[in-house]
């Protein structure tokens, strides 16, 4: 841990009707590593998705925060987030992305431990540390709490962390809206894509979190090339019920945010375009009204889970060439590395057990729209970017940014749905809403529970 | 999905001819140039009509007897059509002021080395593995490389030949290039 500055600048300044944000808040150092210390050590991160480790003895290595760790599901079924280091001298266990083993075994000394992270086995143990050696002393560490929900596991180096379903609170509604609405659930296409973006981890987390800002120009090529279903298509989907789509922001509170974004129809049954019709029962059969309410007529629906899990559910047309139409889930986890350097896994769920030829195709249509080489996320990249470089300097560096749109955003009246719903697609209120919960963690009073995680 | 072959290393049939092997080299030089000057309306006359172009998403795997790639899991899954629609579109004139991403241009060069061109049990059709180094330079970044092997099916027809599948795997886990929409 670098040595923290005692007088920290001050980042977000909300006051009299004005929201700022200082732009060091993404690419100071000194930021950087109190992120780290305050954000990453205290709040629950997702780590993987129950269907990458179905079977006991199942492993994915991955990062809590910055650490490595093996995220394994173990003979009882349990699954266990575990520090990837031997507790001797501290190597590495596990160097494979995934896989399947009972028992971990140190290449250094040989210590091994079994999947629960106990510490079972110690190489010429009575040589070395004569009679009496205490295995139960130096079991893995491990994060103090794990948690699934919706399929999506979560952990959190913090012991005083508050229960998962707490800290999630109104958004465990939205994700079950969409992870929940299968009876076999979702599972992953395989293993996630892995990245390197040069920018910071809240370029993507801030854009996915709910900016329907700037789709119109960001992503205008994409309505060029038919990639969002326009009148004639809505005309064969139901009556039109307006001239254009509609959209709403919502804040979940700590942090959580979601943008949802609607076709202009109405049908007589709840209508999911863009899934096989033979699911769209158990869709209604799962969901409660609300939740079917944000599911049906879907265009897309995205958000962020503070700090750093993107979700999106998204309804695209011609991804298959002209007539086509699908859905399809992606979901991201960032992992900053540096302040302009982010990691960032990437997975696609399709619900679980679905019709082959539907899986290969939900999956084309998210990587040809916003997979590493997606039409609408290497501009969404570009801006990324540049956000970064623009910030390479000194006088500019410590300037702010605005987040004043939709200041006035009115609350929805008209919709039955969790947390605080805006009548906005074009707002700002999620950024405000996540940046509030980044200031409590990094620049707020909550810093007694900042020592050990264990 | 047709024409796209994912190649089983153990199976390694016998080398083609000189003259095929030559033949298929020049071919794949000149397919990289028009890559390379976006010379995207050449490009696809020289490509079958049932074209894939693949890259699987690479992993570590805990069976070093396994291939370090999981062979249901896509990174890039296009076809000639996708390609000429939502890719090189992109780059008509008509789209300068909105494709973000195209305008400037990310600036590729091909590096294609280690060419083995072998029979396949259809005449005329050729599994042809290569190594391959593309960078990337965007704007003023310094170059970024993307290291790969790639897996190619070439077929001879009356009028010259054609590119039928290409299926290309990363040498890294974690991808860090300058910008991923380009085929490698």
């Amino acid at each position: 841990m670098a040595v923290l500055s005692e007088e920290p600048k001050r980042i977000v300044r909300e006051e009299d009707g004005r929201f700022r944000v200082n732009r060091g808040g993404y690419f100071d150092r000194d930021v950087f590593e109190r992120e780290r210390r305050d954000l990453f050590g205290r709040t629950w991160l997702f780590v993987a998705h129950q269907s990458e480790v179905p079977e006991a003895g199942d492993y994915v290595t991955r990062r809590l925060g910055a650490d490595p760790v093996i995220v394994v599901r173990d003979e009882k079924g349990d699954i266990n987030v575990l520090g990837n280091t031997c507790r001797h001298r501290g190597v590495g266990l596990c160097r494979s992305d995934r896989g399947n083993a009972s028992h971990f075994r140190c290449s250094y000394h040989g210590w091994t431990y079994a999947n629960t992270g106990d510490l079972v086995g110690v190489t010429a143990v009575s040589e070395m540390y004569g009679p009496g050696f205490d295995k139960s002393r130096f079991p893995l560490y491990r994060a103090p709490q794990v948690d699934t929900f919706c399929g999506l596991i979560f952990a959190t180096w913090s012991a005083d962390a508050p229960p998962l379903m707490e800290y999630l609170g109104d958004a465990a509604w939205y994700l079950e809206a969409i992870c929940g609405s299968f009876d076999d659930g979702l599972e992953t296409l395989g293993a996630p894509i892995r990245t390197l973006v040069n920018t910071n981890w809240k370029a993507e987390t801030e854009n996915l979190g709910g900016d329907g800002y700037h789709t119109p120009v960001t992503h205008q090529s994409a309505f060029v090339l038919g990639m969002f279903a326009g009148p004639d298509d809505w005309q064969r989907m139901g009556t039109v019920v307006a001239k254009s789509y509609k959209g709403r922001v919502v804040d979940c509170g700590n942090g959580h945010t979601f943008r949802v974004h609607q076709l202009p129809v109405a049908t007589l049954r709840p209508a999911f375009f863009g899934y096989p019709q033979k699911l769209w029962p158990e869709i209604t059969r799962n969901l409660d009204p609300g939740q079917i309410d944000v599911q049906a007529r879907l265009s897309v629906f995205h958000g962020n889970i503070f700090p750093n899990f993107t979700i999106i559910d998204n309804f695209k047309t011609d991804t298959e060439g002209k007539g086509s139409a699908t859905r399809y889930i992606r979901i991201t986890q960032q992992y900053p590395i540096a302040p302009n350097v982010n990691e960032m896994l990437w997975w696609g769920l399709v619900p679980r057990g679905v019709d082959p030829l539907w899986r290969e195709q939900s999956q084309r249509a998210w990587l040809r729209t916003v997979g590493p080489a997606g039409l609408f996320q290497i501009d969404d990249n570009e801006n990324y970017v540049s956000f970064a470089s623009g910030h390479s300097g000194s006088e500019l560096a410590d300037e702010e940014i605005v987040l004043e749109g939709g200041l006035d955003n009115a609350i929805a009246t008209d919709v039955n749905w969790r947390g605080k719903v805006y009548d906005a697609d074009k707002s700002e209120q999620t950024m405000r809403a996540f940046w509030r919960e980044w200031s409590r963690y990094v620049e707020g009073g909550q810093r007694e529970s900042n020592g050990s995680a264990r | 999905m047709t024409g796209a072959t994912i190649p089983r290393r153990a199976t390694l049939r016998p080398f083609a001819t000189a003259e095929v092997r030559h033949e298929i080299r020049e071919f794949l030089d000149q397919e990289a140039e028009m890559i390379d000057d976006r010379r995207f309306g050449e490009w696809l006359s020289i490509v079958a009509a049932d074209f894939t172009y693949r890259m699987p998403v690479p992993v570590t795997p805990d069976n070093p007897a396994t291939p370090h790639y999981d062979a249901r899991a896509f990174i890039i899954d296009e076809n000639r059509g996708t390609l000429a629609e939502h890719w090189f579109r992109r780059y008509e004139s008509d789209m300068w002021e909105i494709a973000w991403a195209e305008n400037p241009p990310v600036r590729y060069r091909h590096f294609i080395t280690n060419v083995r061109v072998r029979e396949t049990e259809i005449e005329d059709t050729f599994d042809v593995r290569s190594n391959v180094i593309v960078t990337g330079t965007r704007q003023s970044d310094q170059p970024t490389p993307l290291y790969v092997e790639r897996f190619d099916t070439i077929a001879r027809q009356d009028d010259g030949w054609v590119l039928r599948a290409r299926f290309v795997v990363p040498e890294s886990t974690v991808i860090d290039f300058a910008q991923l929409r380009v085929v490698l």
